[in-house]
């Protein structure tokens, strides 16, 4: 699927295109605690140079729309990397998914089943995708950014 | 460097939550990290879709760039002792066994250099460590001739990420070394990529092609174990007391004399298979089942219990004999038996 999307946007023209009025960018940092004046630490958001397991990563999307119209029913849907497990999101409108992103809901009233069959709550490292569901209208000219946190496996 | 979390929602206001069906794209999923985490050299893919509807109302996608991020190389080590404790010897023993185990706690297949000390403070000795081994069968047991004598930069061990192997340490332990002495000895081990304070990176030397960054662990490790000299002797003291027919302690015949046997064990640990075998005097006669071990009667016969009286044969005089099985430092056991004057 998402190959053929590629696909489509390789032979589509790029500009004055409405498939493209909306622009996406995904970007990641990496969240370091560092020494701050008084023996206090600051917690800081750098450029992943070096990336290892545990360390806390911050996505961020950002949106905007490059057209003349407006982008209604705009949902942005990003399916975790593998390596990484979901640490949350301040974002309000975000929703998230445990089975491969067939359903989507607050973490807090997902269940996952056990391989024995138990079913328990759901818990952040479960998470396979996030997804923003924005009700408004994205204006022509109008941006935004979405975030969510994650730590490498 | 991006300060704050400026990556909070402030500049849309999104509350509303739409019940939209979105089509999204279809992700496969690797397999979990290992309990070392994300093995290094893997790629961290992230990339994100839209789906909105155009002015003409029509459905059209968007796809984010695909940010990427190669995990690097995370250098830890753990080493533990595999000895369930001090790991009891004896002076001028040699290929005395101390087992280790050293684990690849980082995410990357590593190689380990060993090292082994001896000088450490708070023991009474120094062992000699004669030899490191690899155990090459892993059967968690050094087998001489099968194990394989390790050899820095020759054989290091080189563990795959959550891998651990078995390490044997041979010493010898000084022969002026005496009971109750304690021999430290330090298995130590390092990366062979980078060691140092945590957070050191070396570029371009990790496991896929990233920098190699040394954990919380400093990429190295090591863990102390411990021979101890257990000797434990043996002494033995015999006493007598007479009590005579008439009531007095007067050495005549028909007199009964009562002796009493005390084995006491002193050093430290244990003796095994300890027994106690006394002849019974010239002149006396054994009185049949007068034995005891620690105050209880036990029988002249040949049978379950610790006891046996051996009857004289010819020039052969009679014998007592009492098995006391297997006796700790420190512990004593009385045997009595009684004889008659003849």
């Amino acid at each position: 699927m998402r190959i053929l999307i590629l696909l489509f946007l390789l032979l589509s023209p790029v500009s004055g295109h409405a498939a493209d009025a909306v622009a996406l960018d995904s970007s990641v940092f990496v969240e370091r605690e560092v020494p701050a004046a008084g023996g206090k630490t600051k917690i800081v958001l750098e450029e992943p140079k070096v990336v290892i397991p545990g360390d806390r990563l911050v996505f961020i999307l950002q949106y905007r729309n490059t057209g003349t119209q407006s982008a209604k029913d705009f949902v942005v849907t990003n399916p975790m990397p593998a390596p990484v497990a979901y640490q949350g999101t301040s974002d309000t409108v975000a929703q998230v998914s445990v089975d491969g992103g067939k359903t989507f809901a607050p973490l807090a009233s997902l269940k996952v089943r056990e391989t024995d069959g138990t079913e328990r709550a759901a818990r952040p490292e479960d998470v396979t995708h996030v997804r923003w569901v924005l009700r408004e209208p994205i204006a022509a000219g109008a941006q935004g950014k979405l975030s969510f946190r994650g730590v490498v496996r | 460097m991006l300060e704050g979390n400026f990556w909070a929602i402030k500049n849309v206001r999104l509350t509303l939550i739409a019940p939209l069906i979105v089509a999204t794209a279809s992700v496969s999923f690797a397999p979990r990290a290992e309990a070392a985490g994300t093995v290094a050299g893997s790629t961290i893919t992230n990339t994100a879709t839209a789906n909105y509807t155009d002015a003409g109302g029509n459905a059209q996608t968007a796809t984010s760039n695909t940010a990427n991020l190669r995990v690097d190389e995370l250098l830890d080590v753990a080493v533990t002792s595999a000895d369930p404790g001090d790991i009891p010897t004896l002076p001028s023993g040699v290929n005395q066994v101390a087992s280790f185990t050293v684990t690849n706690t980082g995410n990357g297949s590593e190689a380990y250099g060993l090292t082994v000390t001896t000088a450490l403070g708070g023991d009474q000795f120094d062992p000699t460590a004669t030899s490191i081994v690899l155990d090459t069968n892993g059967n968690g047991v050094y087998d001489a001739g099968v194990d394989t004598v390790y050899a820095a930069g020759t054989n290091d061990p080189v563990l795959a990420p959550d891998a651990s192997i078995r390490v044997f340490v041979l010493s010898t332990i000084p022969g002026t070394s005496v009971n109750g002495d304690r021999g430290q000895l330090s298995l130590a081990a390092a990366s062979r990529t980078l060691t140092g304070a945590p957070g050191a990176s070396a570029n371009g030397q990790g496991q896929g092609g990233g920098d190699a960054v040394v954990g919380t662990s400093g990429g190295d490790g090591s863990a102390n174990g411990a021979y101890v000299v257990q000797a434990a002797n043996i002494s033995f003291t015999k006493t007598s007391s007479v009590v005579d027919p008439f009531g007095g302690s007067k050495i005549v015949p028909g007199s009964i004399v009562t002796y009493t046997l005390t084995a006491t064990v002193s050093g430290t640990g244990s003796l095994t298979n300890v027994a106690i075998a006394d002849n019974v005097p010239a002149n006396t006669t054994y009185v049949a089942e007068t034995m005891t071990l620690q105050g209880a009667s036990v029988t002249d016969a040949t049978d379950a219990d610790a006891g046996v009286f051996v009857p004289p044969a010819g020039a052969v005089p009679g014998r007592i004999e009492v098995a006391l099985g297997t006796v700790a430092a420190s512990q004593t056991r009385t045997v009595t038996f009684n004889v008659r004057i003849n």
